[in-house]
Parts: C-alpha cells; sequence; structure tokens
C-alpha cells in the first residue's frame, strides 16, 4: 500500500515542480501576506501576554499554517482536475486500497506544504527567534502533522466535487475561516465570547498552538503544558477523522437500487 | 471469458426524477480470445455495463463472472485478468511516457524487474517506443492512445475492456490504432471487448452485440447479423448515370434511384442481384464504369434492429440521459 500512495504522491510533487506559476504562486503569496499585514499592523498591534511581540512575529506561524492550508487547497483541485481529465478513473480501477489513493494525495500536498514550510522557517533567525535541536524537531513534526490534517480535509471535501468553482466555494467559506478563526490574524483571549468558543472548538487553533510554542517554550517545559498537549491531542484526531473520512468516501461505489416489481 | 447472468442495474431516482433501469435482465457470454464490439445507441446502457465490469459500480442484480472469478464475489481477483482502456485520457499529461508507465506499474504492484522485462513488450508494437522520455501533452492524439493501450499491456492482462478508444481520433490514427490492437488481440490471445459507435470498426469483430434501453438485441458475427436484413443491391457508376438509368428502367421495368453518377437498383433477397449483375454487363457493358453488388452495413442492421430513425432516437435520447 505504501508503494501505491508513495508513488502517487510523487506524481504528485512531481506535478508540482513542473508548473512554475504553482510554485512561484505557493510560496510567494503567504511571504508577501505576510510582509505586508505584518508590517502594517505592527504599530497597532499588542498580544496579551505578549507585549514584546511585533505583528511581524505574532503573524509569523500564522502564515506557515497559511502556506499548507493553501497547499492543501491545490492539491485538493488536482483531485477535481484528475477526474475531470480521466486520470482518477485509472486509479480506481486499479487493484489498490483505498487508504493509498488517498494518502498518495495527502503525502503529495504535505511534501509540497513541507518543503514551503522549511524554506519559510529560514526566516526565523531574523526575527529574533532561535531554535534548538530539539525544539526545530517539535516543530517539523507540527509541520508535517498540520500539513496531513489539511491536505485530508481539503481531500474529504474536494471528493465529490465535480467543479473546481464549486470548490473555491468550499475553500472560502469553509478552510479560510478555519484559518482566520485559529488565532494565526488575533489572539483567541480578546475576542468576543461568541468568537472565543468558535476558536476553542476549531482544530485549526490547536495546530496553531503546536506551530508557535516551540519557539518560545523549551520541549520539556511543552510536555508539562496542558495546554500543548490538548493542542496536540486535537490535531492528531483532527488529521485522522479527515483520512478516515476521505476513505469512507474514496470507498463509495454507486450502487444500482433494486428493481422495482 | 466474460459470462454476464441475468445482470440488472437500476439508478436509484431522487425526488424529482423516478428510479431509472439501464441494464435490464441482460445475459451474455464472450469466449476466450474473442473481439467482441459492443454498440448501441446513446443510452443504451453499454456506459453502465462497462463501469459494472470494470468494478466501478454495483449492479442491482445478477452474476458476472470473469475467467472463472466472481466479480462481485472475488473482484480482485477478477479485476486482476482485467485491464482498461477508458474513452477519456487516464494518462497524466504533465508526466512524461515513461512516469506514466512506471507509475501505471505500481498501482498494479510490478516490481522493478518485473518492470524492465515488460516494459518493451508494453510499448514494442508502437510508435511511442522511441519517446519514452517525452511528456505525454507533446504526443499527438494518436500516441497519446498508444500510452494508453500500453500501459493496459504492462500487466499482462487476459481480458481488455475498451470504451470507444477511437473518439477524436483522425481516421488515419483510428485505423493504426485498430490494427495494432487487433494484432495484439491475436498474438496474446487477449479477449476484447470494445465500445463502439462506429460500425467500420465492428465489421473486422469476432462477434457484434446490439444493445438497445438496456437489453441486448443481437449478438452475432458480423456476416451473420449482415444476412440478417437478408437484402442486398446492385449499385452501378457510369459517365452518363441519367441516360443509362432511363434506359434500364426502361428496358428492365427495375425500380432505381440516383445519387451523382451512382445507379442503385431495387433491393432483393440475398443470391438475387447476381443475375441483375450479370444481365446488366451483358446489355451495358460500354457505359458501366464500375459495377457491385452491395452489402448492406452493419449500420443498416443497427438501424433495423433498434428500429428507429436518427430522429427517434435522438428524441429518446432527450428523454432517457444517460448519466
Amino acid at each position: 500500500m505504501m508503494r501505491v500512495a508513495f508513488a502517487l504522491a510523487v506524481r504528485e510533487f512531481v506535478r508540482f515542480i513542473r508548473q512554475p506559476q504553482r510554485v512561484v504562486g505557493t510560496v510567494a503569496q503567504p511571504i508577501l501576506f505576510w510582509l505586508f499585514l505584518g508590517s502594517g499592523f505592527s504599530s497597532s498591534f499588542r498580544a496579551p501576554g505578549m507585549e514584546q511581540v511585533s505583528y511581524l512575529e505574532y503573524f509569523y506561524p500564522g502564515v506557515m499554517l497559511m502556506m499548507m492550508l493553501f497547499a492543501s487547497i491545490f492539491s485538493s483541485i488536482t483531485i477535481i482536475e484528475d477526474r475531470d481529465a480521466g486520470f482518477l478513473q485509472s486509479v480506481l480501477v486499479a487493484p489498490v486500497s483505498r487508504m493509498a489513493i488517498v494518502l498518495g494525495k495527502v503525502l503529495g500536498g504535505t511534501a509540497i506544504a513541507m518543503v514551503q514550510t522549511l524554506i519559510f522557517t529560514i526566516a526565523a533567525p531574523f526575527l529574533g527567534l532561535h531554535l534548538g535541536l530539539a525544539s526545530l524537531a517539535l516543530l517539523i513534526g507540527a509541520y508535517l502533522l498540520t500539513s496531513v490534517g489539511f491536505a485530508a480535509m481539503g481531500f474529504y471535501f474536494a471528493w465529490g466535487m465535480r467543479s473546481s468553482a464549486g470548490f473555491h466555494a468550499v475553500m472560502m467559506v469553509f478552510l479560510m475561516p478555519l484559518w482566520m478563526l485559529s488565532g494565526a490574524l488575533f489572539p483567541i483571549e480578546r475576542a468576543p465570547f461568541w468568537l472565543h468558543v468558535l476558536m476553542t472548538i476549531n482544530p485549526v487553533a490547536h495546530a496553531l498552538v503546536l506551530l508557535r510554542s516551540p519557539f518560545y517554550q523549551a520541549p520539556e517545559q511543552l510536555f508539562g503544558d496542558s495546554r500543548y498537549l490538548i493542542a496536540l491531542a486535537v490535531t492528531v484526531l483532527w488529521a485522522a477523522v479527515c483520512l478516515l473520512g476521505s476513505m469512507a468516501r474514496v470507498e463509495k461505489r454507486d450502487k444500482g437500487v433494486a428493481p422495482s416489481a | 471469458m466474460i459470462d454476464i447472468q441475468h445482470l440488472t442495474h437500476v439508478y436509484p431516482g431522487s425526488r424529482k426524477l423516478p428510479p431509472r433501469t439501464a441494464i435490464a435482465d441482460l445475459t451474455m457470454a464472450i469466449g476466450e480470445g474473442e473481439f467482441c464490439i459492443l454498440t448501441g445507441p446513446n443510452g443504451s446502457g453499454k456506459s453502465t455495463l462497462f463501469r459494472i465490469l470494470c468494478g466501478m459500480a454495483l449492479p442491482s442484480a445478477g452474476r458476472i463472472r470473469i475467467g472463472g472469478h466472481d466479480l462481485l464475489a472475488e473482484p480482485a481477483k477478477a479485476r486482476a485478468q482485467m485491464a482498461v482502456v477508458f474513452q477519456s485520457p487516464a494518462v497524466d499529461k504533465h508526466l512524461t511516457v515513461g512516469e506514466n508507465l512506471r507509475l501505471h506499474a505500481a498501482l498494479y504492484g510490478l516490481s522493478r524487474s518485473d518492470l524492465a522485462g515488460r516494459m518493451d513488450e508494453a510499448v514494442s508494437w508502437s510508435d511511442i517506443r522511441d519517446r519514452l522520455q517525452d511528456k505525454v501533452e507533446n504526443l499527438s492524439g494518436g500516441m497519446a492512445r498508444q500510452v494508453e493501450l500500453a500501459k493496459s499491456l504492462l500487466t499482462r492482462p487476459r481480458i481488455l475492456l475498451l470504451d470507444e478508444p477511437t473518439t477524436g481520433l483522425d481516421p488515419s490514427s483510428r485505423r493504426s490504432f485498430l490494427s495494432a490492437l487487433h494484432k495484439i488481440q491475436r498474438e496474446r490471445r487477449i479477449t476484447v471487448l470494445m465500445t463502439s459507435h462506429i460500425f467500420a470498426e465492428a465489421e473486422d469483430a469476432d462477434r457484434v452485440a446490439i444493445m438497445r434501453k438496456g437489453e441486448l438485441l443481437a449478438l452475432d458475427k458480423p456476416q451473420t447479423l449482415r444476412a440478417l436484413l437478408g437484402r442486398e443491391m446492385v449499385v452501378v457508376q457510369s459517365r452518363l448515370p441519367e441516360q443509362l438509368e432511363a434506359r434500364i428502367r426502361a428496358d428492365l421495368k427495375l425500380h432505381t434511384r440516383r445519387h451523382g453518377d451512382e445507379i442503385r437498383l431495387q433491393e432483393t433477397d440475398n443470391g438475387a442481384s447476381l443475375p441483375i449483375l450479370e444481365e446488366l454487363l451483358a446489355r451495358y457493358r460500354s457505359d458501366i464504369d464500375s459495377i457491385a453488388i452491395k452489402q448492406p452495413a452493419l449500420e443498416d442492421v443497427f438501424i433495423h434492429l433498434t428500429g428507429k430513425t436518427a430522429a427517434e432516437i435522438e428524441r429518446e435520447n432527450l428523454e432517457t440521459v444517460s448519466p
């Protein structure tokens, strides 16, 4: 199964590399967002408990999250394209497990997101953020987990869709708000109560905790911090549910109904 | 090799649409090494049958055995013997021919050493053997089709299913694709089931199945199907068609129709046209450029069996749109 998933993931990655506009777009867009919004809001932004942190720095893990979101969106759109072009049916009739089909797409999307976020991690020292090896390992683990979660969620939504236009609607009313309400743009603490509730049940907000914490707390501290551990549990659960949900969708065949007598 | 028994497929209805029967109690068998063409008007259930055979849809009722294995009970074993070529391209055009073949091999669990041996066998017959490094998007339509066929041959299938594989190809690409397909089918003793709308393709098949409204109307050799109509006609070409036509009518009291420089005599029962041809040659040899007995084409048989004019079929299609 892993060989099939790996072959499909490699295809995904090769396709990405062969479309330079996609590479430029996915790398440059979050960086532009980060620089423009980060610099623009810097003078007016104060996060409770993070008074020394500039908005450029506050927004930094949020941009990583955004990169993963976009990588997931693009790879989900390729599901619709694959179905349209006909490639998907040859995968569906092959004797491969459904999990391999899901994992192939998800790992492909994850690999793309990983490349981008790892490049972006280079910016950390310029913000005065320093990472030990253990923290870096935790951070990369968080990248992996979050990317898988996003990619699997995108897969779940895109699978049944017939047009990429329809997927754009899902993206704007569902995926983007998940990101906006994750604490990527503004801290949870000062939000109005109803927003606070939404943000607490948002799994992406928990993923952001995993991304942000390694910059500010030592690894041994993190594993004693209930907030971090809860975030870890929620994110793992989120990724697993999305993966299993996607698999169930792939498994579904159209079945003829019993002939009426 | 393919044994279908009492197959029925009913698409679930919705609030606005009642359930629709796409295949109604279909029973047919295709023997080993046979080249069978499946044809029928749009909405006749061809595509549904095809989707069921490749495991993309589960039928409402009925049994299918593929090479001795029950498709519904042992799908993996049944499907392992089959390869499928779809109507829409199933290759990734951003990848090279070689990459596509390798990806396909991975999907079917072929090891690297298996692939090395089979790569040549899969492409040796084709024009793509020298273009493995080219991206599929840079190939012609005909060559892209060859990639599809090559891909399906990698798994050494005993059964090959093709869904209108020549759609969108120019006549010469179509001919070369089909002759390659026939050659491979004979040499490797593969059972082929191919759907097609093009009756010229059906003429070379071992047997032709004609479906309508989910039922099998006929399954027989092309010549037997043609004999079903039991009619033939003499066709004459002449430099002076009008004068010749007038003389045939006056001398022989036969009905004729003229299309350009071609005179078509009335249809007769099989065998009755030969004496007419001899008579015409004896009388008007100097005025005749060419003369032949025209057998009905499979298309005529199709129209006869499905009992519809093109307009009627069109109207039906509007009522039952295939999904």
